[in-house]
């Protein structure tokens, strides 16, 4: 059975004595060691796209407002790709991701968005992202881009 | 599990689930995503759905009783409740929230509160089904296990 998700490499079978479990389907290696960053409010939101980042091969931290990932960033930490929501409590997403190249931030940075509002794309790019996608996030979408960001 | 293992009746509840247009893509990716250390992720990333926003669907209920109704409010929970149903792909539910994000731009007060009562049914009845599915197949995973001839 092809993958459903463009990339990945068919399911490979596991037998522990009578435990055959399949595996899943595995994402591609990476030949580097792939960071993410989650910038989202919304719980769920959070849990699901550093769940599917993780699955997908990226270590992944998540945090609720653009004031959090500023921290981090400040701290040191380095991301290859950041996903921030339109949304955020104080500093929005597009001020978010402003401020994080005005830090020198060179991450891949995708704006999301739940609902569409007049002016969120061009608020965004303006900001600087990379890409302006709307949720859900998805491992289809996503393992193409972490394949670029991994040459 | 993968889908080709699982016993018949799961495979046709599991694609019901689709053909009633309550499920897309998003579900099929997670779910392919899913290991041996992550067997769980769809049905855990469900729990915590309804968990989330049991309160969500309270709070917006309350909303639509005031008046008059206060649409950017609205606008603000159902930006919300859509990026918590798409991220799973609850796609009726998503698309409820679409509509009732459209009344509310239009300001249509009748229109906002017959899509909720939509929605409510529709998030209610998507939880029914999915707890029976992800029940059926952890019994099918048991059974499956246990019935594997050496």
């Amino acid at each position: 059975m092809a993958p459903a998700i463009e990339g990945m490499v068919p399911a490979i079978e596991s037998s522990e004595g009578n435990n055959k479990m399949n595996k899943g389907y595995q994402y591609p290696s990476w030949k580097k060691k792939l960071r993410g960053l989650v910038v989202d409010n919304e719980e769920l939101c959070r849990i699901v796209e550093k769940g599917i980042m993780g699955l997908c091969g990226v270590e992944t931290q998540a945090v609720e407002t653009g004031e959090a990932a500023m921290e981090l960033i400040a701290s040191g930490a380095t991301f290859d790709i950041i996903v921030i929501d339109r949304f955020l409590p104080s500093m929005t997403g597009p001020e978010t991701a402003r401020k994080m190249r005005e830090m020198g931030v060179e991450s891949k940075i995708i704006g999301l968005f739940a609902l569409y509002f007049e002016g969120d794309e061009e608020e965004f790019v303006a900001a600087g992202v990379d890409d302006f996608k709307e949720k859900p996030l998805s491992p289809n979408w996503l393992v193409p881009i972490l394949r670029e960001l991994d040459n | 599990m993968e889908r080709n293992h699982l016993p018949r009746h799961l495979v046709l509840q599991r694609q019901s689930l689709f053909d009633q247009g309550l499920l897309d893509e998003q579900f099929i990716q997670l779910e392919e995503l899913q290991d041996d250390a992550n067997p769980n992720f769809v049905e855990e990333v469900v729990t915590s759905y309804y968990q989330n926003t049991s309160t969500l669907i309270v709070i917006i209920e309350q909303a639509l009783g005031t008046s008059p109704l206060d649409f950017n409010k609205l606008d603000g929970y159902m930006y919300q409740l859509k990026g918590s149903s798409s991220s799973f792909g609850a796609k009726k539910v998503k698309a409820d929230c679409t509509l009732f994000r459209e009344y509310c731009k239009a300001g249509n007060v009748e229109g906002c509160m017959r899509t909720f009562q939509q929605l409510k049914k529709e998030y209610a009845s998507l939880k029914r089904k999915l707890e029976a599915y992800f029940q059926l197949a952890r019994q099918a995973r048991v059974t499956g296990t246990a019935s594997r001839p050496k």
